[in-house]
């Protein structure tokens, strides 16, 4: 599997490392239920299909990138950059 | 301010000038950094850090991310010289002097060497001489800096470099290889 990242190029996965969920969303920071942390922490859906997953180019230019992926076939739709710099990334 | 400690080989023996086998088609050399520092500009400050980085003289500048340079110079001073022209309201300056040693490679067959255990397209049109890429070889990173067709110089971790240059002379061996 190959990922495109906007500021390196094509680079082969291993250059890259998998960084979780990209659709979890941290709890607020006044909310205390530990089911809610729990949910974010550990619940994931394991859709099969189209996902979106946080990596981060670890082997270049250390970017975080979300990557539009599809669980089945392996197709890669997407790489976005995410942090301060995504916008001149872009 | 305490003075730096002196710069060590970390190859040592390993780099000890040397013949392997009959032919000379790649050229490997260790060389130690005289400075070498890295830049990071905040988010919104990425213009006029590049303008500070312009007017460096006898420094090669290779961009190694977004809002991000490393920096070789020829003499040493230029961490304290950046950190002051640099201010933490500009970006983050990091002396790199000790913690990185190129390995230089050369000749007729240096590009394919290279290839054959890092996953990056050599190819002249993805990789111009002059420009810098960022790769990895089994989780080393490597800032690759090429300097002609078929010249390169690695920027490697120190702490790793051993193992690496293990990878490089072996695969350099099979074409014939100096070590000077």
């Amino acid at each position: 599997m190959r990922l495109t990242c906007p500021y390196c190029g094509s680079r082969d996965h291993q250059e890259f490392t998998y960084r979780g969920d990209a659709t979890a969303v941290r709890p607020a920071l006044n909310n205390t239920s530990i089911d809610d942390h729990n949910a974010y922490i550990f619940d994931r859906s394991n859709p099969d299909g189209v996902h979106q997953e946080l990596w981060n180019h670890t082997s270049g230019c250390r970017t975080h990138l979300v990557v539009e992926r599809n669980t089945v076939t392996h197709e890669v739709l997407s790489c976005k950059p995410v942090g301060p710099f995504a916008r001149k990334l872009k | 301010m305490v003075d730096a400690p002196e710069k060590q080989s970390p190859l040592r023996d390993l780099a000890m000038p040397r013949q392997i086998g009959t032919e000379a088609n790649v050229e490997l050399t260790e060389r130690l950094c005289d400075s070498l520092v890295q830049v990071q500009a905040w988010p919104n400050s990425v213009g006029k850090v590049e303008k500070i980085l312009k007017t460096l003289k006898r420094c090669v500048t290779m961009p190694s991310g977004p809002g991000r340079w490393l920096i070789e110079g020829e003499e040493e001073g230029l961490e304290e010289g950046l950190r002051r022209e640099l201010t933490d309201d500009l970006g983050a300056v990091t002396g790199l002097t000790h913690a990185r040693v190129v390995i230089s490679i050369s000749g007729p067959r240096a590009t394919r060497v290279l290839a054959s255990g890092i996953a990056l397209d050599f190819d002249e049109s993805n990789f111009a001489v002059g420009s810098t890429q960022l790769a990895h070889h089994h989780e080393i990173g490597l800032t690759i800096h090429r300097l002609a067709e078929d010249q390169f110089d690695l920027y490697v971790f120190t702490s790793l470099s051993r193992s690496f240059w293990q990878w490089i002379e072996k695969a350099s061996a099979e074409y014939g290889c100096r070590i000077v």
